[in-house]
């Protein structure tokens, strides 16, 4: 019992891991187009990369700390939001990001 | 939305104040528009028990505030391990000793006792709150010491410039270094030499002006040290040839310091000085000397017992080493 206790736990540990590092990928390919936070929750958890509000909101600050996003408070449907796009350097991250991530997909796959 | 309302200001509580209000607007959005999606999907408002489960769900307001705050530690994970192991070097190296040194100044100094309260009880509850005192100064001591380095540089320096030649050379514990057998065998043999010479008759020191006659009982603990000085010697001789424990010798080892440790307990307690005789003081003062020596040697059990459980444990932990080997 705790072995499998021990081996989930595992499981999850190593899949929130994985999942860690592909999300910064994920929310700043989205956010090629503009986006306010939740309606950038809703385009991720369509493609299968669901992301809570507790993850989002500081990842997206840390990345506009960064110098990688640019945000500003918009009204929208009566209600004021904060709208997330892609900066300069943001675009130039992505790119080598992209190139990275896609090097990793292939070793990876030539791995397994 | 009174829940939410009182949700938000939770979170606020805990978040920074330059960034307080732009965080909980952010979040206050995001949760209306999730209700209001679920609404619509529902065709009707929420209930308060479904408000309340889906801020349940988003998590306690300090966790979701610590997830916008920058990580923070006192001691970092580089410096950490090093941390512990000061530690427990200060632990071993100065509050047990501190400890110790209480322990046998309240056993034995009744002064010492009156200073501190009076009474056994008394004096070691004070001994025990100024054990307390001691730790949490000495630990604190050595956390600010580390908190200063980890602020001080994001790396120290010794972290960053470092030499693998320098690293200590990897030590087989079982190995027994040829040094520590020759200097084995060299002292069992002298200690076993002088023994045999100056110590086989009840009479140990007999000269025209002192004289120091031992119980008669002295010839088992003559003849038992003789033993275990014979035993370290085929030990050590047997170590300088295969300079590795065995489970043999470290047995033998064991047995050689349970009984050398059970022996010299027992001495403690035998009121083994019999007479001192003094030319100058006569025998009624050599006697008072004699019962003196006896008593001190009977107070001196707990620590030789002391002495001996921690030279037991040594070798317990060497034979179990050496078995699991």
């Amino acid at each position: 019992m705790t072995h499998v206790t021990d081996t989930s736990s595992a499981y999850e540990n190593l899949r929130l891991e994985l999942r860690r590092g592909c999300l910064a990928l994920a929310v700043l390919a989205a956010l090629r187009a503009e986006q306010y936070g939740y309606s950038l929750r809703k385009i991720l958890a369509d493609r299968g990369m669901a992301i809570d509000e507790n993850t989002l909101y500081p990842l997206l600050r840390r990345l506009e700390t960064q110098g990688l996003l640019v945000s500003e408070w918009r009204e929208k449907d009566k209600r004021n939001k904060r709208f997330y796009r892609l900066s300069h350097d943001g675009k130039l991250v992505l790119k080598q990001l992209l190139a990275d991530w896609q090097g990793i997909n292939a070793s990876l796959s030539a791995v397994l | 939305m009174d829940l939410l309302d009182r949700y938000l200001h939770a979170v606020k509580f805990w978040l920074p104040k330059a960034q307080r209000q732009d965080i909980v607007s952010e979040l206050s959005e995001d949760i209306r528009s999730q209700i209001e999606d679920k609404e619509s999907e529902l065709g009707r408002a929420l209930t308060e028990a479904e408000i309340e489960a889906t801020l349940v769900r988003i998590g306690r307001p300090v966790l979701v505030a610590s997830r916008y705050l920058p990580q923070r530690h006192l001691i970092g994970p580089a410096l950490f391990p090093i941390y512990v192991f000061v530690l427990k070097i200060v632990t071993a190296c100065y509050l047990v000793p501190w400890i110790l040194v209480g322990i046998g100044l309240l056993l034995y100094s009744p002064g010492y006792r009156a200073a501190h309260g009076g009474g056994w009880f008394r004096a070691l509850g004070t001994i025990w709150g100024g054990f307390w005192m001691t730790a949490l100064v000495a630990a604190g001591a050595v956390t600010a010491v580390f908190a200063a380095l980890e602020r001080g540089a994001s790396k120290p320096e010794f972290l960053e410039n470092w030499n693998p030649r320098r690293l200590p050379p990897v030590r087989d514990p079982n190995r027994i270094p040829r040094g520590t057998s020759i200097l084995e065998l060299a002292v069992n043999i002298v200690f076993a030499s002088w023994w045999i010479l100056f110590m086989s008759t009840p009479t140990v020191l007999n000269r025209p002006d002192i004289q120091i006659t031992l119980a008669p009982g002295w010839i088992y603990f003559f003849w038992g040290y003789l033993i275990l000085a014979a035993a370290n010697i085929a030990t050590a001789g047997a170590n300088l040839l295969q300079p590795n424990w065995t489970r043999t010798t470290a047995g033998l080892r064991l047995v050689t310091n349970l009984c050398g440790s059970a022996l010299f307990c027992v001495l403690c307690q035998s009121d083994i000085l019999l007479t001192i005789s003094l030319a100058v003081d006569g025998a009624t003062n050599g006697q008072k000397i004699a019962d003196a020596i006896n008593m001190w040697a009977s107070r001196a059990l707990p620590f030789a017992a002391g002495v001996g459980l921690l030279v037991l444990a040594v070798d317990l932990r060497r034979l179990i080493r050496v078995k699991a080997a």
